[in-house]
């Protein structure tokens, strides 16, 4: 089995490299490569003791594996660009820049917005939606690089996704363990505020703020009629549903997230003091959906891959090859392997890498949940990396990065490292953080 | 990044006509295999004890009519004594679960108290396979009549008949967060709500026949990856975890290696815990080895779902990640085949009841079916009968999440 499925991981490897090279499309070259892996494997197990299905049904029960988290993107996107097109989001940069004089003052304010929509959701992605434009132009103006922008963004978009109450990673791996959801607030803030603060430093060090009448200056206009209640009324009533979903969960039904922001947008159009055209409004969200469309290809296609991945026991390949490591070995790679887990099978990593993980730790009579708050540092690190990045390229093209991937990847790499460092010692040395709990 | 989507030439329109061709006929053969899971029906023969069939919608009536109404077959023997459930498939991708419960409802036989048989805990996830999880449809039984079918479905109810899921799943009524898949988790949402989610409204429609039918004696029956240390055991709280201890010790000392786990009490939503602390029952889970779902297999087929051999696991296993002896146990059975775990299953779920009348005579019930023993002498399949024998014919019960008959 190991030598089937190791040939069917190098020929899948081949068939993504290739594809991306060809096609310039990494969310196609994702569903081919998971095509490729699922018939070599069909016709090479074909009559053996490994023979599986047809790969037909699996392949499109894998376009479902993120199809939910597709749709919230398509609705937050909508949500954020009815929004920014009613003036709203001008309004409130105006706003912002104009109370604030103090940089340090403005991009902590920055930070912590960034981290309440993931925060509360579980999804950096969210944040990177409904704030990042917003929180993009102000740090702009706190003389920040294009590059640095990204990278802040970036940074307090993952450091959201694991911020408590809503950390999935952390639910998954207790959910599959039987752990109760219980004791990891402080064990996961703590290591978050140590990264976000250092984020702000070392991102906003050396950078000079431009003069308020200047920014102010080129700040396009808001619109007239456009005051406090049409600004925070669209922001109230999503944070609010959000709120009621987790606070009051009995009193109101279920309405999950792509509601919540249709929502949004409703009131968004009833708050806009502007007069608009069905016709106008229909533009706005044809364009989100064209601008959307990649970000939805790539959540889908990675759903194939893994569905794919899976069926031929290349999935297993991965994670038994990482989790029978020795001790040591374990330590040392834990940096490498969740990461790339994570660009691989987005939340599927805390199943297969994190769950296998606390259970073995569990019967060397480490403290699980420690351990379990430390994988979910850990994770969101790989949303940077390939084949997926999706929070990675989400931020590149919400902020409308122009750089290569790469120098995105170089700017964000020091409190990436800070990250990991830090969730590396809760990992090794879980007894001395039990206080946290 | 934005380069890369952005600079493409468009594509032509012939070739968008190609591709959603492709994709029509990928979409109709893909399709067609979903409606036929979602609509499978399985059979059995009843035993002839049977004496009627109740729903779980006679419980909650807002449940007639959805796809998580399900059957409860009666088995009452006329003698008073104790009142037992056996619940299968509450996780419709531990098919030994509800295998074990139609060995059963082909085989019983009552003397003593009545008997209450549920072979589809959670129906509606049983009609989809697990997403993601590249499942087969069937696992396939031989027998001397020729291939009995079953479903593999889901660990959760299927999104079509309840969706959309919260971001975060908040357990009624402690507040607990759980993750947002357990919403649909019918093992996660005890005691259920009766005007939630469908899933606890089937959750709540459990505990309302517990509390109605004044069930003694409750058990589970589930599998589980041979990777969680809640394997090969009885789970069962305070009340009744003296009674789980002293089958498991029985078990252990003459059939097979049998654990026992008290409920943790901090754990909210699962039947071990819910059942004891919203009735009068005794609650008691079993788990038996299942390396089908374990995270790290290989290939995902129909032999590993019957077989449990997998060569990562035995990696693995060398390593001590896993809680079983594998990949031969202590008693010589090798991998972690079918006929094992229902075998388990059986023989586990006959020493708690029985141990039960020992700790207390009015819940006594004197009930037999096929045991572990029987299975490793004849093999699974000998325990399931023909359903186009003449004398099995009117016997036929299918379970569906509504009435139907056999020629539906």
């Amino acid at each position: 089995m190991y030598l089937y499925t190791t040939i069917l991981f190098v020929i899948m490897v081949a068939s993504f490299v290739i594809c991306s090279r060809k096609l310039k499309s990494p969310e196609i070259s994702m569903a081919i490569t998971g095509v490729v892996g699922a018939l070599v494997a069909y016709f090479m197990y074909l009559g053996g003791e490994y023979q599986i299905d047809f790969p037909v049904r699996i392949l499109v029960e894998g376009l479902f594996t993120n199809f939910d988290l597709a749709i919230s993107f398509v609705c937050a996107s909508v949500f954020v660009n009815l929004y920014s097109y009613s003036g709203a989001m001008t309004a409130v940069t105006r706003k912002l820049v104009g109370t604030f004089d103090n940089k340090w003052i403005l991009l902590t304010f920055m930070a912590a917005f960034m981290l309440v929509p993931g925060a509360l959701t579980g999804a950096g992605s969210i944040s990177v939606f409904v704030l990042g434009g917003l929180v993009a132009t102000v740090v702009r103006y706190m003389g920040l690089s294009d590059r640095k922008t990204t990278a802040f963004v970036f940074i307090f978009a993952i450091l959201s996704a694991a911020c408590p109450p809503i950390n999935l990673w952390t639910m998954m791996m207790t959910a599959q363990c039987n752990m109760p959801y219980v004791g990891f607030t402080k064990l996961l803030a703590l290591p978050i505020a140590i990264v976000g603060i250092f984020t702000i430093i070392y991102l906003g060090w050396g950078s000079k703020r431009e003069p308020k009448e200047k920014i102010l200056a080129e700040l396009p206009e808001a619109p007239e009629k456009m005051n406090m209640l049409r600004i925070l009324l669209p922001l109230v009533v999503v944070i609010g549903l959000i709120l009621l979903t987790l606070y009051a969960p009995f009193d109101v039904p279920v309405i999950g997230l792509p509601l919540t922001f249709i929502i949004g947008s409703f009131i968004v159009v009833l708050c806009n003091p502007v007069k608009r055209t069905f016709k106008e409004y229909f533009k706005v969200v044809n364009d989100t959906m064209e601008q959307v469309f990649p970000l939805v290809a790539t959540v889908l296609s990675v759903g194939v891959l893994q569905s794919s991945m899976t069926q031929i026991g290349v999935k297993g390949l991965i994670g038994v090859t990482f989790i029978t490591l020795p001790l040591v070995m374990l330590y040392v790679t834990v940096l490498l392997f969740g990461p790339f887990a994570q660009g691989c099978l987005s939340y599927g990593s805390a199943i297969i890498i994190g769950a296998p993980l606390v259970f073995m730790f569990n019967t060397r009579g480490m403290d699980t949940t420690v351990v379990c708050a430390a994988l979910s540092l850990m994770f969101p690190i790989g949303d940077c990396l390939p084949p997926s990045r999706i929070t990675g390229r989400l931020t590149c093209e919400t902020v409308g990065y122009q750089g290569s991937y790469m120098s995105f990847l170089k700017q964000i790499a020091i409190p990436c490292a800070l990250l990991g460092a830090l969730a590396l010692v809760m990992f090794i040395t879980p007894g001395t953080f039990t206080f946290l709990k | 990044m934005s380069n890369e989507t952005t600079a493409k030439a468009p594509v032509a329109f012939k070739t968008k006509v190609i591709l959603l061709i492709i994709m029509a006929i990928i979409a109709f053969f893909a399709g067609k295999e979903f409606w036929e899971l979602r609509h499978y029906k399985e059979t059995f023969v009843a035993s002839e004890d049977l004496t009627q069939v109740k729903w779980l919608s006679d419980y909650l009536p807002s449940l007639k009519g959805t796809w998580a109404d399900t059957p409860i077959y009666v088995f009452d023997s006329g003698v008073e004594g104790g009142s037992v459930f056996v619940m299968g498939n509450v996780h419709p991708y531990e098919p030994a679960s509800s295998i074990t419960t139609y060995v059963m409802l082909e085989n019983i036989h009552v003397t003593t108290g009545k008997v209450f048989i549920m072979p589809q805990g959670n129906f509606s996830g049983s009609t989809m396979g697990s997403i993601g999880g590249a499942y087969p449809k069937y696992v396939h039984i031989e027998t001397e009549w020729g291939e009995k079918t079953y479903k593999i479905g889901s660990r959760e109810s299927n999104p079509l008949d309840q969706w959309p899921d919260p971001f975060t799943y908040v357990h009624y009524p402690d507040g607990q967060n759980l993750a947002y898949q357990d919403i649909r988790n019918m093992n996660r949402t005890y005691p259920g709500r009766e005007d939630g989610t469908l899933t606890e409204r089937a959750a709540y429609a459990v505990m309302e026949f517990i509390r109605r039918e004044k069930i003694d004696i409750s058990i589970d029956i589930h599998e589980a990856s041979i990777m969680y240390p809640v394997v090969g055991t009885y789970v069962a709280p305070d009340s009744s975890i003296d009674i789980a201890m002293m089958a498991a010790m029985t078990l252990s000392d003459s059939v097979f290696d049998m654990k026992c786990e008290a409920s943790p009490k901090s754990l909210k939503g699962l039947s071990h815990r819910e059942w004891g602390d919203y009735s009068d029952t005794l609650a008691f889970l079993m788990e038996t080895p299942e390396p089908f779902i374990d995270r790290i297999t290989g290939p995902i087929t129909e032999n590993l779902m019957l077989y449990g051999m997998d060569e990562f696991l035995v990696k693995a296993a060398e390593k001590g990640l896993v809680y079983v002896d594998y990949p031969v146990s202590y008693w010589g059975v090798e991998g972690e085949p079918m006929w094992y775990r229902v075998g388990r299953h059986l023989s586990g779920a006959l020493e708690a009841i029985n141990w039960t009348g020992l700790f207390y005579d009015d819940k006594a019930v004197e009930v037999t079916w096929p045991t572990y023993d029987d299975l490793a002498e004849n093999g699974l399949g000998y325990y399931l009968h023909d359903p186009a024998l003449a004398e099995n014919i009117d016997r036929v019960q299918v379970v569906y999440h509504k009435p139907v008959s056999v020629n539906n």
